[in-house]
């Protein structure tokens, strides 16, 4: 079997309040397999959104080591961090984080620019065009509406064709329509490029469009359901 | 209490985060406005309290040339108590060193005293004695000298020193006289005798220049204009000048007001640029608090009462800015004030003065509020939903027309303030017209610069640098962050340039120009009998270049076209008004001096005997309104001569040859006593010779080495640059603070943005690069505006101030753009550390 997308082993996360250390997550073995959907599901607070920042590295875990195609993330400072995830990870979350200053297509060419790609903006329009945002390459994010916005941000995680990509509650800055185009839009492109998807919801019935369910309570994983009998612990 | 003042308090518990930039901006622009008003009013208060020590008296009578004849004395002797004669003049001391062992010879400033000096303060001495007692001497009349001349002969106390040819003994150093202020500018070091001792020196003969004056003890309550109007009247046309003990140092009353009229401006620049800064803080508190504004106007509060809940908040911390500069400003001058009152040249009495106080909390004041409402204004005009729309990015609305008018308002006050609080007017005006014009171009190249980097973010220049399009969208994106910064470093900048160019032509006036054409000596006071052999002796020194000699007298003009002086030089062009001040040097001729340039009208034949004519300097002549034909008066040795002007001609002051201002044709001078001035060209290794050969044969001539004048004048005026420099500084200061302000009010903005750039795979080194690459190109951009405003503000100093050719130069401006540069730059990234060492989960959940 090929090596999996993602393998955690006892990941801890202590934040620190002013009370005093907050223990967020309290040990997660996890292991993904490539091209697998996943939806993280669990009560507001129960770490989901920490799990997926551990995931994208954009989080360091207290203890335990995290893993992705192979790669320890654990060991890799924040620069190299940030290549690892421009190769590799597209990343969408529920409030967008466009960045302001730049325009739409701007946003979607940036992680192209930044991995040398010479044909950036041609590959971001397209991706835009995909998203049925031609036209709207050139408004900044201000000047679009929460769905559009979001459509900018998925063709952003999406144009450079990543291996992983981490949803954080896509949907959940959005109404249900709208929702759905771009729930739909993101099991499109996991399936066009044959992508790993680990995405956190709140929503049940998006949780069950994945292959698998995980269930995170009081810090800890537990696995809620495997439609495709792939591994888990 | 009203319910938007309880709202503004409620406001407030959060303490004063995001204000401690508002707070530094308004308490240094105010602290400089203040320092330099309290400085200002205690020279004004030093000199006005020690007017008669200053002066030597309640009042003088000077006369150039000559002493009071015994009936002139008598007639003042018979009017008041208490009078003091003294003449002042310059020599050379003349003495055998101590160090080489030869005989050394020093430029001094002669005064002559008698026994009733001074009428008012002490003389001091060292070792400390009576004035009395140093100038009776012992075996030979005594002298007392001033330290730095003792030094440069190499003298011991009891030496024997020469003056004219008359010998006296040093018997103490010179530490303190009263009355030196009132002096003036003189080349030489101090040196008091008796006046009685010069007899036989052969310093005070005709046609030897000194002055002397009657300085007279009065009542408290005497009349001094009835006394003035009546000796003046009585003998003006015998050459008498008055001053009295309520402006006993006019020149020295008049240069620290003009002086301290630059440094209040240059002081205005700093509360300009802390102004930018001071509504930069506005706007970045009222962005933080764009969703409690929304809040309070979805819940019903009106506009005006919004407006009237942070007007309230920013007036309290304005008091409270306000209060600090001006416990700086005040309070540092009284404090350590007094520890430098010795040591200054000009009498001061350091305190807390009110005046000062209350303009500087005037400007600070108005300073604020201008700067406050436009953001404030703004929060009025915008509903609550765009408000919540803000967020994302700002609106472009324009405040309501009744707070454009109070803003405006508001700005007349300020200037008002600015041209009746400096005591000058105009130059008050010509500055704040230049400090609204950078202003109003920064504000435009911030916003080109915004333009040009969105349409270069869109062009094919950044493809494939992700760091460069960062950097332009930000410049160039919605809410960019160019204009904030350019305005506050750019003023700072200009102000910096302005000075830095002045200063340059200032000093290359007197270093760079003047030697290569100047003489290395003026002789002055040669007599008709000595004039012969002084050229054969000077001849005579290897070394000596050129020699050029020309007949001197002094003289007061007294009428133009029949008009008296005092009624013309209200008239005239205020440049032009110095001619008719005081006394000038006056020649004749036969022929035009050589390399002379009429540019208008005739030289007199060579053989000429009729009617007085007269030549005259042709730029001071235009600013006179004078032309061909016209009578000019001139009173030499208390008689007027009327001659006709034949013809003006060049004079370039800075040459410093022999130059002057009138030129009469011989006969009219028939007879008037006069000396000679002579300058010799000489190389360096010839100077010395030539002084120990002229010295010695003409003991009553008197040595002015141009290279020690030269350094004289330097001094004086690198003094001057050097209190321009600290004004600039203050300007400076103002202008980091409000660029720190700035950087700061960025860093949210900055760590967002490095934190989506580190989750799309951008690493440390790029992001720093592109928050560098923008910090520089604002800096520059601002240099850039600052060279070419400031550049054309020290032109139009040197050109109309100083009259002199302005020179651009280049290094100092370069120096500029690239400190400007380098400070944005510093400032962006000090402030981009926080942002680039923080994990983008924390910054991008904090924003969930």
């Amino acid at each position: 079997m090929s090596q999996p997308a993602f393998a955690l082993k006892d990941v801890r996360l202590s934040l620190n309040a002013k009370s005093g250390p907050v223990d967020i997550l309290k040990g997660i073995d996890l292991t993904v397999d490539p091209g697998a959907s996943v939806g993280i599901v669990g009560p507001s607070g129960s770490g989901k959104s920490s799990l997926l920042m551990i995931m994208g590295g954009l989080e360091r875990a207290t203890a335990g080591e995290v893993r992705a195609l192979d790669a320890n993330l654990t060991a890799m400072d924040e620069d190299a961090l940030a290549r690892f995830r421009r190769d590799n990870m597209g990343i969408v979350f529920q409030s967008f984080h466009l960045i302001p200053t730049m325009t739409a297509i701007e946003n979607v060419a940036a992680p192209l620019e930044l991995a040398g790609a010479n044909d950036a903006f041609e590959r971001a329009a397209e991706e835009l065009a995909m998203m049925g945002l031609a036209g709207r390459e050139q408004h900044y994010p201000a000047q679009l509406s929460g769905g559009e916005q979001q459509r900018v941000a998925l063709a952003r995680a999406a144009a450079p064709r990543p291996k992983i990509l981490l949803a954080d509650e896509p949907t959940g800055n959005l109404d249900s329509a709208t929702g759905a185009v771009i729930v739909d839009a993101l099991f499109e492109l996991q399936q066009r490029h044959g992508a790993t998807l680990i995405m956190v919801t709140h929503a049940p019935a998006l949780a069950d469009m994945c292959q698998r369910t995980i269930r995170i309570e009081d810090g800890r994983a537990v696995e809620a359901s495997a439609k495709t009998g792939l591994a888990a612990e | 209490m009203s319910l938007a003042f309880r709202f503004a308090l409620r406001e407030m518990r959060g303490g004063l985060r995001g204000f401690r930039v508002f707070l530094a901006c308004l308490a240094l622009g105010v602290a400089a406005v203040a320092a330099v008003g309290s400085v200002k009013t205690a020279i004004a208060t030093g000199l006005s309290d020690q007017g008669r020590a200053i002066l030597g008296g309640d009042a003088e009578l000077r006369l150039t040339y000559r002493r009071a004849t015994a009936e002139e004395r008598a007639e003042v002797d018979a009017l008041v108590g208490d009078v003091s004669e003294i003449v002042d003049f310059r020599s050379m001391a003349v003495a055998t060193s101590r160090i080489s062992g030869e005989v050394e010879r020093g430029l001094t400033q002669v005064k002559g005293v008698d026994a009733n000096y001074p009428l008012y303060g002490e003389v001091a001495l060292d070792p400390p004695m009576p004035l009395a007692e140093a100038l009776a001497g012992g075996d030979l009349p005594g002298l007392v000298m001033e330290r730095v001349l003792i030094d440069r002969i190499g003298l011991e106390i009891g030496d024997e020193v020469r003056l004219g040819t008359g010998q006296f003994r040093l018997m103490a150093t010179l530490v303190a006289e009263p009355d030196s202020v009132s002096a003036g500018f003189g080349l030489g070091p101090r040196i008091i005798v008796a006046t009685e001792a010069l007899d036989g020196s052969g310093l005070l003969g005709e046609g030897s220049f000194y002055e002397s004056a009657l300085r007279i003890r009065l009542d408290a309550d005497a009349d001094l204009d009835g006394l003035k109007e009546r000796f003046v009247d009585d003998t003006e046309a015998a050459g008498w000048r008055w001053r009295d003990r309520r402006n006993g140092a006019p020149g020295v009353q008049r240069f620290v007001d003009r002086m301290a009229a630059f440094l209040v401006l240059v002081g205005l620049a700093a509360l300009a640029v802390g102004g930018v800064g001071v509504s930069s803080a506005v706007r970045s508190y009222l962005a933080e608090k764009t969703e409690t504004i929304a809040t309070l106007k979805t819940i019903g509060a009106p506009g005006n009462g919004v407006f009237a809940i942070y007007l309230i908040q920013i007036g309290v911390l304005t008091l409270l800015g306000v209060a600090i500069g001006l416990l700086i400003g005040s309070g540092l001058p009284a404090l350590i004030g007094p520890a430098f009152e010795d040591v200054l040249p000009v009498p001061a009495l350091f305190s807390i003065y009110a005046t000062p106080m209350v303009e500087a909390a005037v400007y600070g004041t108005l300073t604020a509020l201008l700067f406050t409402l436009w953001p404030l204004a703004r929060t009025r005009q915008v509903r609550a939903a765009a408000l919540f729309r803000d967020i994302a990015a700002p609106s472009r609305a324009l405040p309501a027309k009744r707070d454009m008018a109070f803003m405006a308002i508001v700005l007349v006050a300020l200037v008002a303030a600015a041209l009746v609080f400096s005591g000058a007017p105009v130059l008050a005006a010509w500055f704040l017209a230049g400090v609204a014009g950078a202003l109003a171009t920064l504000w435009l190249v911030s916003k080109g610069v915004g333009l040009v980097a969105a349409r270069l973010a869109r062009s094919s220049l950044p493809r494939g640098r992700p760091g460069l399009r960062l950097a332009l969208a930000s410049l160039g994106g919605p809410g960019g962050e160019a204009t904030g910064a350019a305005l506050s470093l750019g003023l700072g900048l200009t102000v910096l340039a302005a000075i830095g160019q002045v200063d340059y032509n200032m000093r290359s006036v007197i270093s760079d120009q003047l030697p290569q054409e100047a003489p290395a000596f003026f002789f002055v006071d040669i007599q008709n009998d000595q004039l012969d052999p002084f050229l054969n002796d000077a001849k005579a020194v290897n070394g000596v270049a050129e020699i050029a000699t020309a007949p001197m007298l002094r003289g007061v003009i007294s009428a133009l076209n029949g008009v008296p002086a005092a009624v013309a030089r209200e008239q005239v062009d205020p440049a032009a008004r110095w001619v008719l001040n005081g006394d000038r040097g006056v020649s004749y001729a036969s022929a035009p001096p050589p390399g002379a340039v009429l540019t208008a009208g005739d030289w007199w034949a060579a053989d000429y005997d009729g009617p007085p004519l007269v030549s005259f300097s042709a730029e001071e002549g235009a600013e006179l309104g004078l032309k061909i034909g016209d009578t000019i008066s001139v009173n030499i040795l208390g008689r007027d001569i009327t001659a006709t002007i034949a013809n003006f001609r060049e004079i370039d002051w800075r040459g410093m040859g022999i130059n002057f201002l009138l030129i009469l044709d011989p006969g009219a001078m028939a007879g008037a006593p006069h000396t000679h001035i002579a300058t010799v060209h000489a190389a360096a290794t010839s100077e010395a010779p030539l002084l120990r050969e002229v010295g010695g044969a003409f003991p009553n001539v008197t040595a002015i080495r141009v290279r020690d004048a030269i350094d004289r004048v330097s001094s004086g005026l690198s003094d001057l640059a050097a209190a321009s420099r600290w004004g600039a500084g203050a300007v400076l200061i103002t202008g980091l603070v409000v660029l720190i302000g700035s950087a700061a009010a960025g860093q949210r903005g900055r760590s967002y943005e490095s934190a989506i750039l580190k989750t799309l795979g951008a690493s440390r080194g790029r992001i720093l690069g592109s928050f560098a690459l923008r910090a520089g190109l604002v800096g520059a951009a601002a240099g850039l505006v600052a060279i070419g405003f400031g550049s054309a503000a020290a032109w139009a100093v040197i050109t109309f101030v100083m009259d002199s050719p302005f020179q651009f130069h280049l290094p100092t401006a370069l120096m500029v753009v690239l400190g400007g540069a380098a400070a944005s730059l510093l400032a962006g990234l000090i402030f981009a550390w926080g942002p680039l060492a923080t994990r983008p989960a924390q910054v991008l959940r904090a924003r969930e």
